[in-house]
């Protein structure tokens, strides 16, 4: 169909004016959804017609409106009217325009209010969802790594090293999980304090009396289990505070605590 | 508080459109005390079917005008209304297609009608017949004697030509 032809056809005067049957109402109107050329068209003649019939209004006497309100107000105690008219701007008198600027600031900012709420409950719901999902990963994850914690105990295989606090840190304490088989080593702190940012601590394996660094490591979250460097023996695991990124051996000086396999 | 907010949004309804309204309703229904009472019916009908105007259909003063035009063409067509009109209707003489030809609308120096009492004379009549006295096509092609794809077309040119007069 050609669109143009359509429009030109007076089918939208016809359709505006109420004067198409119904088959030719149903068809403009699923035409008018598909082509937004006939529903601009028909938006035209709808403000033409409309300037035309406000051009030649013909205002009823005072006493009209009363009497309609008086017959409203019978339905409205029966009816329950809650549906918000909406109001478009029309070609009115000079007099009405005030209200008609009154009522289009009106809309407008109710507009603009209801979108920034609109926008400050998307961005809450999209934060809270973020929220969510972190939170969940983190109980997941702790969740992980209490039933890989739980496994590694029960493995007859993995020996547990309580790592106590020395004298110049009585209160740290970590558990060194270490698996004989695989020669994997977990470490668990339980309680370390935090360092300055340029430091870091490091966990280390004395084997034959020598330091074997087994990595180095930020104060983590209670209870997290970090995996650290494999050692094939150890005689004792020590944790040391460093500069970060140490590359040298242990600042013995700075033991925080120290722990002797099969010595719990 | 209920009532009041109705009572105010019906305040502006009335106030912004009553006049426009009334109008149309004037130039379909002649007699001013029967079209106020018209008037009367179309905003209460407004009042009550407002939750089933479409804004996707069209705005709302097309949905009110054609409100208006309905009832003001029941009005013109029910019983009540022709009995009570002392001279013959305009209505009656549709019957007699011979006197198609000396229908003269009351109204005719202003609005809408001003408008079609320029058109040329068939296509008056059927602007007339159909959009002010509310005719079926099918209603028209048989007074008129003639086919019904003819009085659709006739009356989407006299549209046309109407339009270019607005």
């Amino acid at each position: 169909m050609n669109i143009k032809e359509y429009i030109a056809s007076g089918v939208i005067e016809s359709y505006v004016l109420g004067l198409a049957s119904d088959q030719e109402r149903t068809e403009f109107e699923q035409l008018a959804a598909q082509h937004h050329e006939i529903a601009e068209a028909k938006t035209r003649f709808e403000l033409e017609l409309e300037k035309q019939v406000f051009a030649s209004a013909v205002h009823p006497p005072a006493g009209v409106k009363e009497k309609i309100l008086e017959t409203l107000g019978e339905i409205t105690n029966t009816v329950n009217i809650s549906k918000t008219v909406s109001i478009e701007p029309t070609v009115t008198s000079v007099g009405k325009q005030g209200w008609l600027r009154f009522a289009a600031a009106a809309s407008l900012i109710l507009f603009f209010v209801s979108g920034y709420f609109a926008y400050k409950f998307y961005n809450q719901n999209k934060e809270l969802t973020t929220k969510n999902i972190e939170l969940k990963k983190e109980r997941d994850s702790v969740a992980n790594i209490a039933s890989e914690q739980q496994k590694l105990m029960n493995d007859p295989n993995v020996m547990v090293v309580n790592m106590v606090g020395t004298q110049k840190a009585p209160t740290s304490s970590a558990n060194v999980y270490w698996d004989s088989t695989s020669r994997n080593v977990w470490l668990v702190v339980k309680n370390m304090p935090k360092l300055a940012s340029d430091k870091q601590y490091q966990l280390w394996a004395l084997i034959d009396g020598k330091p074997v660094d087994l990595g180095l490591f930020d104060p983590p979250y209670n209870k997290v289990m970090l995996k650290m460097n494999n050692t094939q023996k150890a005689d004792a695991f020590a944790i040391t505070i460093e500069t970060r990124g140490n590359t040298g051996g242990p600042t013995l000086e700075e033991l925080q605590s120290m722990g002797k396999p099969g010595l719990q | 508080m209920l009532q009041q907010r109705s009572d105010t949004a019906f305040s502006y309804l009335y106030d912004n459109y009553s006049g426009a309204l009334n109008g149309i309703i004037n130039q379909i229904v002649p007699e001013s005390e029967t079209a106020h009472d018209v008037l009367q019916e179309v905003f209460v009908s407004i009042w009550r079917k407002i939750e089933s105007y479409d804004p996707a259909k069209g705005r709302l003063f097309t949905w009110m005008l054609n409100i208006a035009r309905n009832a003001s063409i029941d009005k013109i067509r029910s019983r009540s209304y022709r009995n009570n009109l002392k001279n013959q209707t305009l209505a009656d003489n549709v019957n007699d297609p011979l006197n198609l030809q000396v229908i003269k609308p009351v109204y005719d120096n202003i609005g809408l009608r001003k408008i079609v009492s320029q058109l040329k004379e068939e296509q008056r009549i059927l602007i007339e017949l159909s959009y002010f006295q509310g005719y079926t096509h099918e209603e028209i092609a048989k007074v008129m004697s003639i086919p019904l794809g003819t009085v659709k077309t006739r009356i989407r040119s006299a549209l046309i030509q109407l339009r270019t007069m607005l």
